[in-house]
């Protein structure tokens, strides 16, 4: 299902164009990693999309309603949008229950959405006295407060260690796997090829690509590598010959076979009875695919 | 309602309105004792000496017991309406300063509310701050109208009028506060513009006027009253003093500018862009 629709969006600053008709969808259920180099406009379409910025024109809607629009946002919508969003002088509990009575949510959900992402034993401990990691848990625990059938995160992933990545990604895949919809901007993309189901690639304000993550990898054409190891590797490559591919020997046995799937080259080396140590198949990474993408896109503007 | 509820959480949440309760019990210490400073200097001075006529009505009248009754049950006016205003601007200035515009606005998109309740919130805080300045000065000021050897003036209606008033003059300091707050969003800014532009300002202000209307024109003291501070303090006069503009007009001068700073500030909040 179409969860988040974005309709030719653009928003035009005094001298520059942050958002470029822009134009992509959404759909729930699944992740959505929200691509693009430093200042492609990620942040701006967030907060397009959450009515925080106007946009000059074109149209963002959640759910078929512009966020402005909604009765009782915090019930449709979370966004973790800045790290170090609270008042330092107050406890994070506190900062829940603010937003809690503001939105109208019974104060019990403070303590839940604390025990959501393993804060509760901080909870009242003042915000300056939290760490990068522990701010962006309590930017998540607010943005559950509502338990809202849509996520949207900018750069979460920013100021956490390897363990709180991994936490991240999991509750993330978690939510989506509820039925919910997760749109994550990032520019770490090995951590996008972990966690997003779908991309959608943006540079310059402007759309590259949208899709899932292995279409848009597969458009590319990526060549398929194949990494096969040998005891052998003359025999190898001589019976690897009649198919054509691009063979290049590493040292310790090693061929990197490009132009032919890994089964082809296991059933040619079994034909011809030769050891084989090691057979992988390498995909092309999502990181080299948005380089070429975005090559000459993110200069600086 | 749920918004004022929020507001008001946030202020108790966090340490600054205690801070502001300790300040503000100094200076209104510092108040009576200058108002009582003053009621004794003005009582030694003898209206039929060598002062204009004018001038010696207006001492004539300033010396009348229900005026400096007034005066010391609303000691602390001038510094306490200025911790109020602070405070109204400091409400929305954390907003800016802490990064939690976002969370707030996510919240309520209807921003108009949220600062419709900021002001609410911010005028129950100038009131809270009108009852403790104003239950001092019940306490302390009957002291002071002895050693004046003056009567108490309790039952006087007109020292009444003044504390109501004088409440009505925190109300719309701490809403002017709300509206500066949001023309002047930094944190820092916000309260150096407001202190110094109170303080000097109103100084600069007398002084400014007096010069004009001793060397341009007479009139240019009726103008004096245009100046914010000037408005809140005949407001709060026991009666009327003559040469000056009645009361009320004080009194329509400041909603005045509480209604232009308030509409402003909410106007300019419902178009801007968070970022």
């Amino acid at each position: 299902m179409t969860e988040i629709v974005v309709e030719n969006l653009t928003k035009q600053y005094k001298q520059l164009r942050a958002v470029d008709d822009l134009s992509f969808t959404v759909r729930s259920g699944r992740v959505t990693g929200f691509l693009g180099p430093n200042g492609a406009g990620k942040t701006t379409t967030l907060r397009m999309l959450l009515n925080l910025v106007t946009p000059t024109s074109g149209r963002a809607t959640i759910g078929g309603h512009r966020y402005a629009d909604l009765d009782q946002p915090l019930r449709h919508v979370g966004a973790v949008l800045e790290a170090s969003s609270a008042h330092r002088g107050r406890t994070g509990r506190n900062h829940l229950r603010v937003i809690c009575r503001a939105a109208g949510l019974p104060v019990r959900r403070a303590d839940e959405a604390m025990a959501l992402v393993g804060l509760t034993p901080a909870a009242g401990r003042k915000f300056k006295g939290y760490s990068l990691g522990m701010r962006q848990r309590l930017g998540i625990a607010a943005a559950m407060l509502g338990d809202p059938r849509v996520l949207l995160l900018d750069e979460p992933a920013n100021g956490l260690d390897p363990e709180g990545i991994r936490w991240m990604r999991d509750l993330l895949r978690a939510l989506a796997t509820e039925g919910r919809t997760v749109l994550v901007s990032s520019h770490l993309l090995s951590e996008m090829q972990l966690l997003a189901d779908d991309v959608v690639i943006v540079a310059n304000g402007r759309l590259i690509r949208q899709g899932p993550v292995d279409e848009v990898l597969g458009s590319m054409g990526a060549a398929v590598q194949v990494r096969v190891r040998t005891p052998d590797p003359g025999r190898l490559t001589a019976a690897l010959a009649p198919a054509g591919p691009g063979i290049t020997p590493l040292p310790d046995g090693v061929l990197m076979v490009t132009g032919m799937e890994p089964a082809a080259v296991g059933h040619a080396a079994f034909a011809a009875g030769v050891e084989l140590h090691e057979l992988t198949g390498e995909r092309a990474d999502l990181e080299q695919v948005f380089l070429q993408l975005t090559a000459g896109k993110a200069e600086i503007r | 309602m749920r918004l004022i509820g929020a507001e008001l959480l946030k202020l108790r949440t966090v340490s600054t309105w205690w801070v502001f309760g300790l300040i503000l019990l100094p200076l209104w210490g510092m108040a009576i004792l200058y108002n009582w400073g003053t009621a004794n200097l003005t009582r030694t001075v003898d209206p039929g000496a060598d002062v204009p006529a004018d001038q010696a009505e207006l001492i004539r009248v300033t010396q009348e017991a229900v005026n400096v009754a007034s005066n010391l049950y609303t000691s602390g006016q001038f510094l306490g309406v200025l911790l109020a205003m602070l405070l109204g601007a400091i409400i929305v200035t954390n907003e800016f300063f802490h990064l939690t515009a976002t969370t707030t606005f996510l919240t309520t998109p209807r921003r108009e509310r949220v600062i419709l309740a900021k002001l609410v919130a911010a005028v129950l805080l100038g009131l809270v701050f009108w009852l403790v300045t104003t239950v001092l000065n019940l306490l302390a000021a009957p002291f002071v109208l002895r050693a004046l050897d003056l009567p108490v003036m309790l039952g006087e209606p007109a020292v009444w009028r003044a504390i109501g008033l004088n409440a009505l003059a925190f109300a719309l300091w701490a809403i002017l506060g709300v509206g500066a707050g949001v023309l002047i969003r930094s944190q820092l800014g916000a309260t150096l513009a407001l202190s110094i532009g109170y303080v000097i300002g109103s100084f600069g202000a007398e002084l400014a006027f007096f010069l004009l209307t001793q060397y341009v024109a007479d009139w240019f003291s009726k103008l004096q009253v245009l100046v914010p501070t000037t408005a809140s303090a005949l407001m709060i006069s026991g009666t009327e003093l003559p040469g000056n503009p009645p009361r009320w007009t004080g009194a329509a001068i400041l909603i005045g500018y509480a209604l232009i700073m308030g509409v402003a500030g909410t106007l300019i909040m419902r178009r801007r862009d968070i970022s």
